[in-house]
C-alpha cells in the first residue's frame, strides 16, 4: 500500500481546508499551507484579499529544508527542536508549527496582522487539525497503476524536452 | 516514498543528484532548467555561496502533466559536493525516491568519487534505506576532459558488479543529461507502480 505522509482524503480534506480558511479569516492573514517534511505542499488556502503568492513549491521547499536545519542546529545543543519559528521582514513574515511528526503548518502574514494573534490561532488550528487528522475516515483511496503508467509517463518526459507527444 | 495527494489527484517524487564537489551536479539542473519549456518547470532555488558552490541544495520542480489522471512532477534536488556540507547532504536525502550520483571522470577525482558514494550510503542508513534499494544511476560526467578516465576504470570503483545503469555525459554541453533523468525516474515509476 501507498502511504501519503497525511491521510488527507475526502471528508477530512476539506475539513483540513476549512480549518486553514478559518485560521486566515481569524488573523488577518494571507495564506496558510500544509507542507510535507520533503517540502511538498499538501494543502493551501489564499485569503481573498491576499495578492498572488510567489511559487509555493519554493516556499513549501524552503520552508521544509529551513524546518530541518533548525531542528539539525537544536540537537547540537541537546534540544529537541526550537520551540517557534517566527521570520519576519518589514511587511511580510512566517510563522511554522510541527502538525504531527512529518508535516508543517505555514502562517503567511503581513502589517495587517499582529504576530500574537497569528501565533495563537495557528497554534488553535495545529489542535483542530491534529483533531481532525486523528478521526476515522474510512480507508484510503487505491491508486490503480499499471505498466501502461511508467510507459506513459516516460513518453511525458520525451514531452518535456520538446518533442511533445500525447501518451 | 513518493508523496500521493488523493485530494489534489497528485503525485510527487523527489529526486537527489548526488557526487563529489564540482563534479556538475548543479550544472546538470542549469541544463534541465533551460532546455524544459516554460510549463514544464517551476522556479529554480539555488542555495550556494558566492563562488557557486552549492551551500544547502538546489531546487527544481518539473511537471510531467497527467499520468492515470495524477498530475505527476518530479522535484530534482542537489546536494552540496563539499566533504564538510555533511549535515546538509543527509537533510536533503530525506524522503529521497531517486538518486543520479554524477560522477567526475578527472583521474584526480576518482577517490572523491569513491568516498562520496560511500558516504551517499552512510547517509542513507540514517533513513533506514540502502542504495540497493532506492533507484539510482550513476552518470559519468566530464568526458570532454582530455585526460578522461576510462568508464571501465570508473565504474570498477563505483560499481564492480556492474549492476547499476550508467551514462556517459558532458553536462555543461547537455549531453547525457536527459538520459540518466529518463532512465531514474522510469525506474521510479516503476517502483511505485508495483507498489500500487
Ligand atoms: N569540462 C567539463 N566541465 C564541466 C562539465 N560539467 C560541469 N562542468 C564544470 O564543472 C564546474 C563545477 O560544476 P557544478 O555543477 O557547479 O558542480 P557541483 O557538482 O554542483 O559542485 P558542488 O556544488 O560544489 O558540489 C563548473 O565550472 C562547470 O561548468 C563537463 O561535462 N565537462
Ligand atoms: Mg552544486
Amino acid at each position: 500500500m501507498l502511504e501519503p505522509s497525511l491521510d488527507l482524503y475526502g471528508e477530512t480534506y476539506e475539513r483540513v481546508e476549512a480549518v486553514l480558511a478559518d485560521l486566515l479569516v481569524k488573523c488577518h492573514a494571507r495564506y496558510a499551507l500544509i507542507v510535507d517534511l520533503k517540502g511538498f505542499v499538501l494543502v493551501h488556502q489564499r485569503a481573498v484579499w491576499a495578492p498572488k503568492p510567489p511559487s509555493l513549491d519554493s516556499l513549501a521547499t524552503l520552508i521544509a529544508s529551513n524546518h530541518s536545519a533548525n531542528v539539525a542546529i537544536a540537537k547540537l545543543f541537546g534540544e529537541d527542536a526550537f520551540r517557534e519559528t517566527v521570520q519576519q521582514g518589514a511587511d511580510v513574515g512566517t510563522y511554522v508549527e510541527e502538525l504531527g511528526t512529518e508535516a508543517l503548518l505555514v502562517t503567511v502574514f503581513d502589517g495587517s496582522a499582529a504576530l500574537g494573534k497569528v501565533k495563537l490561532f495557528t497554534k488553535q488550528a495545529v489542535v483542530r487539525l491534529l483533531e481532525a487528522l486523528a478521526e476515522d475516515h474510512g480507508p484510503p483511496p487505491t491508486l490503480d497503476l499499471d505498466e501502461a503508467f511508467s510507459d506513459d509517463a516516460a513518453k511525458l518526459f520525451d514531452g518535456l524536452f520538446g518533442k511533445r507527444t500525447q501518451p | 516514498m513518493s508523496t500521493i495527494n488523493f485530494s489534489a489527484r497528485e503525485i510527487n517524487f523527489k529526486l537527489v543528484y548526488y557526487g563529489p564537489g564540482l563534479s556538475g551536479k548543479t550544472t546538470n539542473l542549469k541544463q534541465i532548467y533551460e532546455h524544459v519549456p516554460g510549463d514544464g518547470k517551476g522556479e529554480m532555488v539555488s542555495l550556494q555561496t558566492e563562488d557557486e558552490r552549492t551551500l544547502f541544495f538546489d531546487f527544481l520542480p518539473l511537471d510531467l502533466g497527467k499520468v492515470n489522471g495524477f498530475k505527476t512532477r518530479f522535484h530534482l534536488y542537489t546536494v552540496p559536493g563539499q566533504v564538510f556540507y555533511n549535515s546538509s547532504r543527509r537533510l536533503i536525502l530525506r524522503g529521497v525516491d531517486g538518486i543520479v550520483f554524477v560522477a567526475d571522470s578527472a583521474p584526480n577525482r576518482l577517490r572523491a568519487n569513491a568516498e562520496s558514494l560511500r558516504n551517499l550510503r552512510e547517509n542513507l542508513e540514517e533513513y533506514n534505506l540502502r542504495l540497493g534499494e532506492v533507484p539510482y544511476v550513476i552518470q559519468v560526467n566530464k568526458r570532454d576532459l582530455p585526460d578522461a578516465l576510462s568508464v571501465e576504470m570508473i565504474q570498477a570503483v563505483l560499481d564492480p558488479s556492474r549492476s547499476v545503469p550508467h551514462f556517459e555525459a558532458v553536462a555543461s554541453e547537455f549531453k547525457g543529461v536527459v538520459e540518466p533523468l529518463k532512465a531514474v525516474s522510469k525506474m521510479v515509476l516503476e517502483k511505485l507502480a508495483q507498489k500500487a
